[in-house]
């Protein structure tokens, strides 16, 4: 790039330049054209750079603290969630309700987080009846149209089935109830509102999955 | 209001407030560390004194920092010979070290962190195909990015390199803030290397600040391109560099503590970009550096402040 200070350290002298001489005085429209162009070019890149830069740092913002797009591993929330669907997550001002998809870590079983549904929150109490394939939530068999098969005793036993759950904290489980970790398996348990993420929301890909949650 | 511009122009208020800021923040985290955080679970209490504390002191320097901004005196210096854009020369001063070790400190603090990322990311990447070659479940984490943020580490390094020589060396002012835009996109690779880290904590606390810091040093780096690339906002530059400065140390106390020695490297190295810039920046806004051949900056005052953002 031919500029000012090219010339200065070849030995031209800067002080023939008068304050204020711009290239077109100097006679030089084509050299100042040419840095202008230089300079436009370079501004162009530089915007796009911006742009990656900020939207990246605007996503991972909004991941933080607003939402994220998690991808399921494993079959426990079936048919409600199969394996390598994509959903999106709310986090900002999310308490647990029942029945709601939530995501959750529970390091001491695994640091990955999982996906569960909220069975009962903080007061209520949980029965879980393997014989009537049933689980009673203060008394009351919940209609459960979203769980896959006939619930079976886990191979750990019958774990936490009847329990009240304490204030902080939830109940959860999987819609795959025989082939789900969940409060009942008692390195999970009840599981403190703190460890969620968030609400599942809605399925966005594959798109064939495509519904809210 | 001039009085207020003149009490408040030069480096000296920038430096102090961003230091004193920095280092109550880094006070404050490490009370949060100590004592807002369940020691079993790990788990922070809700509306812990020391978190509540925490961020009313961020939200409390960010307006002080822009408050400070619209008071910062900028000059409008014209169009001259050699000149692409009217800030190219703003970091420019031949004659003042103190910019230039920084920045080369800061490329060298950068460096350091590339042996230490490399060798966690390959010994996670081999975890990984372990995993794989064992039909075990693998781990979440392959050790790519690990190893992509070493590589972005390295044209941190370059990049800052060139920083710190465009402060000395008048001859390549012209295009040499743009040098600034590498950091700027290796941050983008360590900013999805800390958020992936983390992506299944459901404590914010734990990583909510590290990641604003990379955030705020990622565009404090494109920022500084910007002077050079015609898209000049020297109040916002400054208003991010003293934020970079505070995220940073607060960052740098739970990354020391939880022995991220790569991420201590790289926050060091973004805060001192911006104690470089701090150092530098306000009193060349004021008084732009002098060139032979080219005039005095018009003035000072209301009149440049108004201008301040008319190169784009």
């Amino acid at each position: 790039m031919e500029n000012w200070e090219t010339k200065v350290e070849e030995g031209q002298n800067p002080e023939e330049l008068q304050p204020g001489q711009t290239p077109s005085e100097e006679g030089g429209e084509q050299s100042g054209a040419k840095l202008r162009r230089e300079a436009s070019d370079g501004r162009d890149l530089y915007l796009n750079m911006r742009i990656l830069v900020m939207m990246m740092g605007t996503f991972v913002m909004l991941f933080t603290f607003v939402a994220r797009i998690i991808v399921v591993s494993g079959p426990s929330m079936e048919n409600t969630l199969f394996g390598g669907d994509l959903i999106l997550v709310w986090s900002v001002g999310y308490t647990p309700k029942q029945g709601d998809v939530v995501v959750l870590t529970q390091e001491n079983y695994q640091e990955d987080s999982i996906v569960k549904r909220v069975i009962a929150t903080a007061g209520q109490q949980v029965d879980v009846d393997y014989d009537a394939n049933a689980v009673y939530v203060d008394g009351v068999a919940l209609e459960e149209d979203y769980i896959k098969e006939q619930m079976f005793v886990p191979h750990y036993g019958e774990g936490i089935n009847h329990v009240t759950v304490p204030e902080g904290y939830i109940f959860v489980m999987g819609d795959n109830r025989n082939n789900s970790a969940d409060s009942r398996y008692p390195d999970i348990g009840l599981v403190d509102t703190r460890c969620v993420i968030g609400h599942g929301l809605m399925v966005l890909f594959p798109f064939h999955h495509w519904k809210g949650l | 209001m001039n009085m207020m511009k003149k009490s408040v122009s030069g480096r000296a208020p920038w430096l102090i407030c961003t230091l004193a800021a920095a280092l109550t923040a880094a006070a404050l985290r490490k009370w949060q560390l100590a004592s807002a955080f369940e020691p079993d679970t790990g788990l922070s209490i809700p509306m812990a004194p020391a978190s509540v504390t925490l961020a009313c002191l961020l939200v409390m320097a960010a307006a002080w920092f822009l408050i400070l901004t619209t008071y910062q005196p900028v000059s409008k210096r014209p169009w001259t010979v050699g000149q692409a854009h009217r800030w190219d020369m703003v970091f420019l001063d031949a004659g003042d070290p103190v910019y230039p070790i920084l920045v080369v400190l800061a490329a060298f603090v950068a460096v350091a962190s590339v042996p230490l990322l490399l060798k966690t990311g390959i010994g996670q990447w081999q975890a990984y195909r372990a995993a794989i070659a064992a039909k075990d479940q693998p781990p979440s984490n392959n050790g790519v990015l690990t190893i992509a943020t070493a590589v972005g580490a390295l044209l941190a390094f370059l990049g800052l390199l060139q920083m710190g020589r465009d402060g000395l060396h008048a001859g390549r002012r012209g295009k040499g803030g743009f040098a600034a835009a590498l950091p700027g996109v290796a941050g983008c690779i360590w900013l999805m290397e800390s958020f992936r880290g983390h992506a299944a904590n459901p404590v914010r606390w734990d990583y909510a600040p590290q990641l604003i810091a990379i955030v705020c040093g990622m565009l404090l780096y494109m920022d500084f391109a910007g002077m050079s690339a015609g898209a000049a906002r020297p109040r916002r530059l400054l208003w991010l560099a003293a934020m970079t400065a505070v995220m940073s140390a607060s960052a740098l106390v739970s990354a020391a503590a939880w022995k991220g020695w790569a991420d201590v490297l790289l926050l060091t190295a973004q805060t001192l970009t911006a104690a470089a810039v701090l150092w530098r920046l306000p009193p060349n806004l004021e008084n732009p550096p002098k060139l032979k051949g080219t005039p005095a900056p018009r003035s000072s005052g209301e009149a440049g402040r108004q201008e301040e953002t008319t190169d784009e």
